[in-house]
């Protein structure tokens, strides 16, 4: 088998009942238009955008509302016709729950809505073929498309990478339970992901595109297929993979398609890869070819808590309980669960945050669908969870290492390889939540990581303060010098037999000895601390060491000031040793005096 | 932990510790029932003195130890250790070996290690090997003799009952283990005279076979549901053949190389011991270099030892070495050019 | 550079109470120390070795003591080491030739053990770390205090394993005490097949593992006694700051 259609088979992986059948049989529907919408401000990745409208501003469908100033930040898109009612922090899907700030846009009445132009949009490029790939980048992004599948990254992104590119992947594997949106949109829009497809490989100079769709989803291939019988575009191939989650975990999908694999901590690129998700394609095929800003797309909404589980155009920004509630399903207060994502990688979230570009789904279980697991039990170290791990770790040791918070080994064990599937948390025997525990472990390293920083950054201010401190000292020493050497001038003028004891440089040396001791008494002053009395004795350390240097060349080189410096190096070690038995007491007592 | 909120994966598989445990016992089944027909009822007698045993003395030290007694013992991990030492202690021993077994295998060798799970050896092989070295004489005169070879009927369930309970002893004839017999024998006799004697007059290896083969049977039952996997199972048979099969050459002086395979604890041990996952490498790799170690050493002690069987001891002393095993038999993850082995972070990982 | 000084450390200011309770039970050399593990282990299969060799080790520890508490201020700190040595070697020299006069069996049986008490750890150990530092009186009850205490634990082990590995008690007291002591051998459970796991080196250790634990447990009880005992007066107005500690 040649290497185009050849799979590589993913290790491990698990097979979770489906559950497709509920929501892929009826078409996409399109849910009435809401009655407000909630768009953030801070997308699920990039910067936060800056708000382009006042409050009480009327806004157009497809008008730019916010942008940011960084490359990486999205375009903040108007999706309803509408006015401005609040810019203010809403809540927001995403795993943290946090609140953010928002654009909040109340539809107008009917009559208002008939004197108000039509949607902005821009203008078609029906001939992209002949576009340049620079206006068909920032056609993507003004379109504000981002991810449509993971991390909701913002496309363009993609496309204005350094690296060579040589194979686009169109992730249509939809390998999470529950979620049919990439299938029926390959169902009924194969003619358009294919025309994305091709857009995309323009803009990336790629050689291949290969459209990788699971074996469960027949339907969606013999479409893709069709279309591209009659587009007739031989570097687009389509590639069916087998069932098993997680084969469209990004990672995984380029291994199963070309048998390499993304190196740990890297992304596709770097193998001159580019996946994108085709819902993402469709959206560039729309803003390119219709020019259509992206303000809607498709959701699943799905679960036994659903009267009418299915796929729906959803227009982005809608609050989750208003696209429930238009689905038919019974909203009262913070009631029922809606779980965004699939049931392997999603998570719970407030029903009154909005819908976002990444909201593929929307799983609302009954009471009994998914029953809080059972108190975990002592794990056996069965090693099911081994051989279920798609990226060949020891989830088994991690799960060790994170309950004995050792660090170290979680990063010989690979902690940061991990990811977060869950598929060894499905086949675990004994209920442990394993996934929670490397989160845990994942943070608590990250906390170390900064804490270290942190340390050293202090260590850092320390040395500097310290080097301030000498260079004080030496400074005052330089004036000292000049005014001692002012004195014994006019001294030198008064009485001009009178010799000197002293030679000048040890007269200077125990003077700026005697200066920076005044320093660090002067340092040491006010609340004693740790910090303080270390500091003190460091400091005492050097000026004795620096003394000893000097005595021992003035004795070597049979200077007269020998003597003078045995005092003041006397004098210093005594001061040494106070310093010290100072900080001794205050370590043992551990209290301040 | 303030972090086990509701998280992701919001599914669980089916699957559950003691269904594993259950599989696990029932893939003893064949074993236990083809000892029981070949060398009488002692088996299954001692099979349930032990799991009583153990079950109770687990219930107690969970008591000691302020832990739930219902719900660990639900499951079953206590009545598998139970099962397999029922199996592998000899038929005719009295029944407070079983007790002093079991309650080792359960006190000393699993909680008080911390429990299920956490125990460096074998609990079953400790315990067998405890009271293999202090009850010499019952452990190595205690084994029965199937009636094709000594001619005698195996003694009947009462009769067998009554013995093993220490009520009234029962005059049969017991005999070495057929690995022992043999490996005595073959030091004064070839090959072809030890035919001739009446113990392998019925066969080279007469029962011991197919009790081998009803252990291998249940063993391939637990690849299939994939309770366990291959790699320790095939350590210990290719580290028992490199050095049994170069060995055996001179078959009037050595074991034949399919007695090493199918007269004695080999089979069970490979798929019932071996396979302990507290006990043994975590990774596959590490699983085939555990199995291959205990081959290796199997094959040494059977040899040149003095012990009836070598699988205990073979599995202790690799069970020490497990944890060595781990971290020089990582796998490679994914992304990552070679795996990371050894106790120390390569130099340039982040 | 260093201001260390090299004058004797000062003597430790023990109350005689203190020494017998640190070598008895808080500080017990074999429990708490794990000093002298080898012979410990070695040689308390049966009640009759352990207190053979128990008291060999407290005729050498107190000999050592008092001889080492009477040249402490007189050695050089340089060559103490070797000078204990030699000491100790003489002590237990000494009592190898008790042993022959008086007990010529048990010797035989104790073997190479008893020649061993000059590395046993725990007599060199109270050499250097007591009775260097210490006067005579007191580094006498502190010898005799870690050699009871060193004893008792041997003796227990004697006992619990000479019951277990082969159910009697104080079987060959004879080779110690003289044929009177024929008599005293106590057959606790009759027809006893031995066991020999508790006889062989792996029942001590799992035996002096269970000794260890239960004083845990005891200290852990009083422990709690007295945090309770604290618990239950009244509030003081004096408030204590406790740093650095987090259990």
């Amino acid at each position: 088998m040649s290497r185009v259609d050849r799979i590589w088979p993913l290790p491990g992986g698990i097979h979770p009942p489906e559950h497709k059948s509920e929501s892929n049989g009826r078409p996409i529907a399109r849910l009435p238009a809401p009655h407000h919408v909630v768009l953030p401000l801070h997308q699920n990745s990039g910067l936060p955008a800056e708000p382009m409208v006042a409050i009480g501003e009327q806004v157009q469908r497809g008008q730019l509302i916010a942008k940011g100033h960084h490359p990486v930040s999205a375009l903040v898109h108007a999706t309803i016709s509408g006015r401005v009612t609040a810019i203010e922090d809403r809540p927001f899907a995403h795993p943290s729950g946090l609140s953010v700030p928002s654009i909040v846009i109340e539809s107008l009445s009917d009559q208002e809505a008939a004197l108000s132009p039509e949607a902005v949009s821009m203008a078609p490029m029906r001939d992209w073929a002949t576009e340049t790939k620079e206006r068909l980048v920032s056609r993507i992004q003004e379109a504000g498309i981002t991810g449509l599948g993971g991390a909701g990254f913002p496309s363009h992104i993609k496309y204005l990478g350094q690296r060579q590119i040589h194979t686009l992947i169109v992730n249509g594997v939809e390998c999470e339970p529950y979620i049919t949106a990439d299938d029926r949109l390959m169902r009924e829009h194969a003619t358009d992901i294919v025309t994305g497809t091709q857009i995309a490989l323009k803009i990336l100079s790629a050689s291949t595109a290969f459209i990788a769709i699971e074996d469960n989803k027949p339907e969606a291939i013999s479409a893709i297929k069709a279309a591209l019988v009659a587009v007739t575009d031989t570097r687009i191939k389509v590639k069916v993979v087998p069932t098993k989650y997680p084969s469209g975990g990004e990672k995984q999908l380029v291994y199963l398609l070309t048998g390499r694999e993304v190196p740990s901590g890297d992304i596709p690129a770097s193998l001159g890869i580019v996946m994108q998700n085709t819902g993402t394609l469709y959206a560039i095929k729309e803003a390119v070819v219709s020019g259509t800003p992206m303000t809607e797309r498709v959701v699943t909404i799905t679960g036994e808590g659903t009267p009418n589980p299915g796929n729906y155009w959803v227009t982005i920004g809608t609050p989750i309980q208003d696209a429930l509630a238009a689905t038919q399903v019974a909203v009262t207060g913070n009631r029922p669960r809606v779980i965004m994502g699939g049931p392997m990688m999603g998570y719970d979230v407030d029903i009154t945050a909005p819908v976002s570009k990444v909201t593929n789904c929307l799983l609302v279980p009954s009471a009994t669908e998914f029953p809080t697991a059972p108190d975990p039990d002592p794990c056996i170290r069965c090693g099911l969870c081994e051989q279920a791990c798609p990226a060949n770790l020891l989830p088994q040791k991690l799960f060790w290492n994170a309950v004995h918070h050792e660090w170290e080994q979680a990063r010989l064990n690979s902690l940061s390889d991990c990811i977060e599937c869950g598929a060894c948390s499905w086949v675990c025997p004994s209920n442990i939540p394993l996934v929670q525990h490397y989160r845990f472990a994942k943070a608590e390293i990250k906390r170390e990581a900064i804490e270290t920083i942190k340390a050293d950054q202090s260590r850092l201010r320390f040395e500097q303060r310290q080097a301030r401190l000498e260079r004080d000292a030496a400074e005052k020493d330089a004036k000292r010098k000049a005014r001692a050497a002012e004195a014994a001038k006019a001294q030198a003028a008064k009485a001009q037999d009178t010799p000197s004891t002293l030679d000048a440089s040890a007269k200077d040396a125990i003077l700026a000895s005697v200066a920076r001791a005044k320093a660090k008494k002067a340092a040491s002053t006010g609340p004693v601390t740790q910090e303080a009395l270390e500091n003190t004795v460091v400091l005492a350390q050097q000026a004795v060491d620096k003394t000893r240097v000097k005595l021992a060349t003035a004795v070597s080189d049979g200077l007269p000031s020998v003597e003078a410096l045995t005092g003041a190096l006397q004098k210093l070690e005594k001061r040494l040793a106070d310093a010290q038995s100072a900080l001794q007491s205050h370590t043992e007592t551990g209290d301040a005096p | 932990m303030s972090l086990m909120q509701r998280s992701s994966p919001h599914v669980m598989g089916r699957n559950t510790t003691s269904r594993i445990m259950l599989w696990v016992i029932v893939a003893a089944l064949p074993g236990l029932l083809a000892l029981s027909y070949f060398y009488g009822w002692g088996y299954l007698i001692n099979t349930v003195i032990c799991v009583v045993s153990a079950v109770l003395a687990e219930a107690a030290i969970l008591m000691l130890r302020k832990r739930p007694v219902l719900k660990t013992l639900k499951d079953a991990s206590a009545v598998l250790t139970g099962v397999l030492l029922g199996v592998t202690l000899p038929p005719f021993a009295p029944w407070w070996i079983m007790v002093i077994a079991s309650g080792f295998a359960m006190v000393f060798v699993k909680h008080l290690y911390g429990g299920l799970g956490q125990n460096l050896f074998n609990p079953a092989m400790a315990a067998f090997a405890l009271v293999l070295i202090s009850f010499p004489l019952p452990m190595t005169t205690s084994w029965s003799t199937p009636e094709a070879i000594s001619g005698e009927p195996l003694p009947s369930f009462s009769q067998q009952l009554s013995h093993n309970l220490e009520w009234q002893a029962y005059d049969g004839i017991t005999m070495a283990t057929p690995l022992d017999h043999y490996k005595t024998k073959i030091k004064r006799l070839t090959a072809d005279e030890l035919a001739q004697t009446p113990e392998y007059v019925a066969g080279p290896f007469y029962g011991i076979l197919w009790v081998n083969l009803a252990f291998l049977l249940g063993g391939l039952l637990l690849l299939f549901l994939k309770i366990i996997s291959w790699h320790g199972p095939v350590g210990l048979f290719t580290g028992l053949l490199v050095l049994a099969l170069p060995f055996s050459a001179d078959a009037d002086s050595a074991m034949p190389v399919l007695m090493h395979l199918f007269a004695g604890a080999t089979v069970f041990g490979a798929f019932f011991i071996v396979t302990d996952p507290a006990s043994s490498a975590t990774s596959n790799r590490g699983k085939f270099i555990f199995g291959f170690g205990v081959g290796i050493l199997t094959y040494c002690i059977r040899t040149w030892g003095n012990f009836p069987d070598a699988i205990a001891f073979a599995v202790l002393l690799m069970n020490i070495s497990a944890p060595f095993i781990d971290h020089y038999t990582r796998p490679r993850t994914y992304g990552k050019p070679k795996p990371v082995s050894g106790y120390k972070l390569p130099e340039e990982s982040p | 550079m260093s201001i260390e000084s090299h004058s004797p450390a000062p003597a430790v200011q023990n109350p005689t109470q203190d020494i017998i309770k640190d070598g008895l039970w808080r500080n017990n050399p074999a429990l708490v120390q794990l000093l002298g593990l080898c012979p410990l282990l070695a040689v308390s299969g049966t009640v009759v070795n352990a207190l053979g060799l128990g008291i060999a080790t407290l005729l050498v520890l107190i000999g050592s003591n008092v001889a080492v508490s009477l040249i402490r201020n007189h050695v050089q700190d340089t060559v103490r080491l070797p000078a204990f040595v030699m000491i100790i070697a003489s002590f237990t020299t000494t009592a190898e030739l008790i042993m022959q006069a008086y007990a010529f069996e048990l010797y035989q049986i104790l073997g190479i053990f008893i020649p061993l008490i000059v590395t046993n750890c725990i007599i060199l150990g109270r050499a250097e770390g007591f009775a260097r530092k210490n006067t005579v009186w007191r580094s006498l009850v502190d010898g005799t205090m870690m050699g009871i205490g060193f004893m008792g634990i041997l003796l227990l082990l004697g006992i619990i394993r000479e019951v277990i590995g082969q159910g009697t008690l104080f079987a060959g007291m004879e080779l110690m005490f003289g044929p009177a002591a024929v008599n005293w051998k106590w057959v606790i459970i009759p027809d006893y097949s031995q066991f020999l796991f508790a006889v062989l080196p792996p029942g001590a250790f799992v035996a002096l593992g269970l000794l260890i634990a239960g004083k845990n447990v005891i200290d852990d009880r009083q422990k709690q006694r007295v945090q309770k005992a604290v618990d239950d007066q009244p509030a003081l107005s004096r408030r204590v700051r406790v740093t650095g500690h987090i259990h």
